[in-house]
C-alpha cells in the first residue's frame, strides 16, 4: 500500500510543489513581517519548478491514488497528457498573472497583505491543478471547491471600492448556490450508479441502459456547477460584475485559467463518463443524454448572449467580461462536435487565447493605472498619447476578433474545421455571425483611441522597461502564430490523448 | 430495544414534555393579571432604558469564524483519532501533516493578532488634560 | 417499521415547518433561531439513515458553529434586529409553477427509478469506516481538506479583520 501511494506522489509532484510553496509563502509572511517583496518571487520559484516538472512528464498516462485494498482499479487523479496541457497552460498563466500583480497598482495598495493575496492565488491554481486531473466525484468537488474558495476572496481583496465588495459577495452567492446544485447533481448519480469514480460510472453504464428523466436532470445539475466555473449561458450572470469588481490581474485570472480548468474537467467528464467508443476520433457516447445538442445549445447561447452584451458596454473590463463569455461558447463548440479535432481546436484556442486575453488585460491595468479608469470615453485618443499601447491593444483586439494575420484567426480556424468536419454548417454559419458581431465592439475601442477627438487633454501614459517586454512576450507570439501556426498545433497533437476505458 | 440513539431521542422528548406540561399545568392554575410593568424587561429591578439588543465587538466575529473552522478540523480529526493506530506509522504521518497545515493556520491567526483583543489606546496627553481639568474642578 | 416512519414524518415536519418559518419570520433573530431546529430536523433524519457521525457533526458544526457565527452577524450589525426584514412573496405564481414541477420530477423519479441498493449490515458506529477510507482511499483528500481549510482561515480572516489605520 504505501509503495503505491509513493509511486503515486511522485507522480503528482507539480501538486506537491504547489502546496509546499503555498504553505512557504504563509510562513514566509509570518517570519518576514516587514519586508514582503520576497513572496511573489518565491511564488514564482514554486511556480516554475512545477511547470519544470509537467514539462518533464509529458508521456505519463496512469491512474493515481488507487490506495487501499478494495480492489478499485481507478483513483482520485487520472494522469495523462491531456491533463498535463491544461495544467501546463494554468501555470504559464499563473506566472504570467504573477508578473501582471508586480505592476498593478492596486495590488501595490496592499502590498502589507502580499502575504495573504499570493496564498489564495497558488490556493486557486492548487485548485485547478486538481481540477483538470480529477477522475472522482468527490475529488472533483473538493477541488472546484478549493479554486472557488480562494477566489471569492482574492475578488473583493482590495477592498477599494465598494463595488469590489459587492462583485466579491455576488460571486461568493452564486457561486455556493452552484457547487450546492453540482453537489446534488452528483448525489443522484452515486445513488443510480452505486460510484462516484467517473470510470466505474462509465463501466456501469456500458452494461446497464439507465434512461429516465433523473438521470438528464443529475447530468444538467453537475452541469450548472461546471457550467458556472466557465460562464457558459445560463450561469454566467456572475461574470460581468465580478470581472468589472475584481482587480484587473485576478479578473485576467479567473478568465484564462479558472476558464481552461473548468473546461478541462468538463471534457474529462464527458468524454470518459459517456464514452461508448472511439472511432478514427470520433467520439461515440452512450444513450441516455444527448451531450451534443445540449452543448450546441448552450453554446450558441452562450456566444449570442455574451457578444450582444458587449455590444453595449462602456466599461472596457466589462466588455472584455462579456467577450469571455463569447469565448467560452466558441471554445463549447469545440467539445460538442464530440471528436478528436474538436478537441485539438479547444486546446490550441485556450493557448492562443491565454496570449491576447492577458495581453488585453495588462494594458487596460496600465491604463488604468494612469489614468485611474477603464471607460472607454477616458481612452479618447490615448493611442496617439501611447502608440506603443495603442498598437499592442489593437492587435490583441483584432486576435480577440479572430482576423488574420494574428493566432485567434488560427484558434478560431480550427473550431470551424472541426465544425464542418462532422456537418454542422449552420452552427459554424452562428459563429461566423458572432464574430462579425464582436468585431464592432473590439473596433469601437480603437475607434475611441485613434480617431475621436476629445476636450480634455490627453493624460500621458508612462510605460516602464517591464511593460514593454511583458507585453512583448505576449505580442510577439500573438503576431507569429497567426502567421506559422504549426508549432503549437504540434504541441497540442502531443498532448491529445485522454485516459479512457 | 433501544439503540444508543433511541436513548437520546427518548430524552428529547421526555425533556419537551417536561417544560411542555410544567407550563401548561402553571397555565391552569395561575392567576392572569397582565399589567404593564410585568412585561417589561427585567434589569435588575430598575426602569430598562434602550434596547436590549446592543452592538457586539466586531472581535467576536472573527473569534467566532476561527472557531467554526476549527470545529470543521476536529470533525475531521475524530474518525482519523479512532484508526490511525491501525494504519501504523503512516496513519500518524498522514494526520500529522493534516495538523501542521492547520498549525500553520493557527500561527497565522495569532501572529497577524486577530486572537489579540484590541485594547483602546489611552492617549497619555489627553488623559493627563482631562485629569488637571478634574483636579481644578475638584479644588 | 411503524414507529420508524413515525419518527422519520416527525423529523421531517420539524424541518419543513422550521424552514418555513426562517424564510417568512419578520424578525431575523426569530428566523436566525428557527434555523437551529431545522438543523436539528436535518440530523435526526441522519440519525434514522444510520450516518450517526454525520448527524454528531451536523449539530456540532453547524447548530454549534455555524448558527453562533450567524447570530454574531446579527448582533454586530447595529439595530438590525429592531428592522422588519422585508420578506414578501414576490412571483408567487411562476414560482408556484416552479416548484410543483420540480417537487413533481423528484416525486417521480424517487418512486419509479431504480436506485442502485446494496444488502448492508449497518455499523453501530460509522466513524471507524469514515476513518479507514479516510486514510486509505481518500488520504489525498483529507490532506487537500486540510489546505482548504487554511485557504478558508486565511481568506475568512484577511476578509473580516479591520485594516490597519
Amino acid at each position: 500500500m504505501l509503495e503505491n501511494l509513493f509511486k503515486d506522489l511522485s507522480l503528482i509532484y507539480p501538486e506537491i510543489i504547489v502546496s509546499v510553496t503555498l504553505l512557504l509563502v504563509v510562513l514566509f509572511d509570518l517570519i518576514y513581517d516587514k519586508n514582503k517583496t520576497i513572496i511573489p518571487y518565491l511564488g514564482l520559484i514554486g511556480l516554475f519548478a512545477a511547470l519544470f516538472y509537467s514539462l518533464g512528464s509529458v508521456d505519463i498516462e496512469t491512474h493515481a491514488f488507487i490506495i487501499g485494498d478494495t480492489g478499485n482499479k481507478f483513483g482520485l487523479l487520472s494522469l495523462d497528457p491531456f491533463g498535463n496541457y491544461f495544467r501546463i497552460i494554468i501555470l504559464i498563466t499563473s506566472i504570467l498573472i504573477i508578473f501582471f500583480t508586480k505592476s498593478s497598482s492596486e495590488i501595490h495598495s496592499i502590498s502589507e497583505r502580499s502575504g495573504e493575496f499570493y496564498t489564495l492565488l497558488l490556493g486557486m491554481v492548487l485548485g485547478m491543478m486538481f481540477m483538470v486531473s480529477a477522475s472522482d466525484l468527490i475529488m472533483i468537488y473538493i477541488s472546484v471547491e478549493i479554486l472557488s474558495l480562494s477566489s471569492y476572496v482574492l475578488t473583493g481583496f482590495t477592498k477599494l471600492r465598494d463595488r469590489d465588495s459587492e462583485a466579491s459577495l455576488k460571486y461568493l452567492i452564486y457561486g455556493s448556490a452552484s457547487s450546492g446544485i453540482m453537489l446534488f447533481g452528483m448525489s443522484l448519480i452515486y445513488g443510480l450508479i452505486g460510484s462516484t469514480n467517473i470510470y466505474e460510472i462509465n463501466e456501469v453504464l456500458q452494461t446497464t441502459s439507465i434512461n429516465s428523466i433523473i438521470y438528464s436532470f443529475a447530468l444538467i445539475l453537475i452541469f450548472a456547477g461546471i457550467g458556472f466555473k466557465i460562464s457558459a449561458a445560463p450561469f454566467h450572470f456572475w461574470t460581468p460584475d465580478v470581472y468589472e469588481g475584481a482587480p484587473i490581474s485576478i479578473t485576467a485570472f479567473l478568465s484564462v485559467a479558472s476558464k481552461a480548468a473548468g473546461f478541462a474537467l468538463l471534457i474529462r467528464f464527458v468524454k470518459v463518463t459517456f464514452l461508448a467508443d472511439n472511432i478514427e476520433g470520433n467520439w461515440i457516447l452512450l444513450q441516455g443524454f444527448d451531450w451534443q445538442n445540449f452543448l450546441i445549445i448552450i453554446s450558441v447561447l452562450t456566444m449570442t448572449l455574451g457578444n450582444f452584451a458587449a455590444l453595449w458596454q462602456d466599461n472596457l473590463k466589462r466588455m472584455l467580461a462579456y467577450s469571455s463569455i463569447a469565448h467560452a461558447g466558441y471554445m463549447l463548440l469545440g467539445i460538442a462536435v464530440l471528436t478528436d479535432q474538436g478537441l485539438l481546436a479547444v486546446m490550441i484556442y485556450f493557448l492562443v487565447y491565454l496570449l491576447m486575453n492577458i495581453g488585453a488585460f495588462y494594458i487596460v491595468m496600465i491604463i488604468a493605472n494612469n489614468i485611474g479608469s477603464e471607460n472607454i470615453n477616458d481612452y479618447n485618443k490615448l493611442g496617439s498619447a501611447a502608440p506603443f499601447l495603442g498598437v499592442s491593444l489593437t492587435i490583441f483586439l483584432i486576435s480577440l476578433t479572430g482576423l488574420p494575420p494574428t493566432a485567434g484567426f488560427i484558434s478560431k480556424l480550427y473550431i470551424f474545421i472541426a465544425l464542418l468536419d462532422v456537418k454542422m454548417i449552420a452552427v459554424a454559419v452562428i459563429a461566423v455571425l458572432n464574430s462579425v458581431v464582436s468585431l464592432y465592439y473590439y473596433i469601437r475601442v480603437l475607434k475611441h483611441m485613434f480617431i475621436n477627438e476629445t476636450d480634455k487633454t490627453v493624460p500621458e501614459i508612462k510605460v516602464s522597461l517591464n511593460d514593454v517586454v511583458f507585453i512583448l512576450i505576449l505580442l510577439v507570439p500573438t503576431l507569429i502564430l497567426g502567421v506559422y501556426f504549426s508549432p503549437i498545433v504540434d504541441f497540442a497533437q502531443a498532448f491529445l490523448s485522454i485516459l479512457v476505458n | 430495544m433501544l439503540t444508543e440513539f433511541g436513548k437520546i431521542f427518548v430524552f428529547i422528548i421526555l425533556a419537551g414534555a417536561f417544560v411542555g406540561i410544567a407550563i401548561f399545568a402553571a397555565m391552569l392554575i395561575r392567576p392572569k393579571r397582565p399589567s404593564h410593568e410585568k412585561d417589561l424587561i427585567y434589569e435588575c429591578g430598575e426602569n430598562p432604558e434602550g434596547s436590549p439588543w446592543v452592538k457586539f465587538n466586531i472581535r467576536f466575529y472573527v473569534v467566532a469564524l476561527i472557531f467554526l473552522i476549527f470545529d470543521v478540523e476536529i470533525v475531521l480529526l475524530f474518525p482519523w483519532a479512532l484508526v490511525y493506530k491501525t494504519f501504523g506509522f503512516y496513519g500518524f504521518v498522514a494526520g500529522a501533516i493534516f495538523l501542521l497545515v492547520l498549525f500553520l493556520g493557527m500561527a497565522y491567526e495569532w501572529r497577524k493578532g486577530d486572537l489579540e483583543w484590541a485594547r483602546p489606546k489611552i492617549n497619555r496627553l489627553e488623559l493627563n488634560k482631562l485629569l488637571e481639568k478634574k483636579e481644578q474642578q475638584v479644588s | 417499521m411503524e414507529l420508524y416512519d413515525i419518527i422519520f414524518y416527525l423529523f421531517a415536519a420539524i424541518t419543513i415547518g422550521s424552514a418555513i418559518v426562517v424564510v417568512n419570520s419578520k424578525n431575523i433573530v426569530h428566523a436566525a433561531f428557527s434555523l437551529l431546529l431545522t438543523f436539528f430536523g436535518v440530523s435526526g433524519i441522519y440519525v434514522l439513515l444510520g450516518a450517526d457521525f454525520i448527524a454528531v457533526v451536523q449539530i456540532m458544526v453547524y447548530v454549534g458553529g455555524i448558527l453562533i457565527l450567524l447570530l454574531f452577524g446579527v448582533m454586530l450589525t447595529n439595530r438590525i434586529t429592531n428592522v422588519d426584514i422585508r420578506s414578501g412573496s414576490i412571483q408567487v405564481i411562476p414560482a408556484i409553477i416552479g416548484l410543483a414541477i420540480f417537487t413533481a420530477i423528484l416525486f417521480w423519479t424517487m418512486t419509479s427509478t431504480n436506485w442502485k441498493s446494496e444488502k448492508f449490515e449497518l455499523p453501530t458506529t460509522t466513524a471507524f469506516q469514515i476513518g479507514d477510507i479516510l486514510l486509505s482511499e481518500y488520504v489525498l483528500i483529507f490532506e487537500l481538506l486540510g489546505i482548504l481549510l487554511l485557504i478558508a482561515l486565511i481568506g475568512a480572516a484577511s476578509i473580516a479583520r479591520r485594516d490597519k489605520e
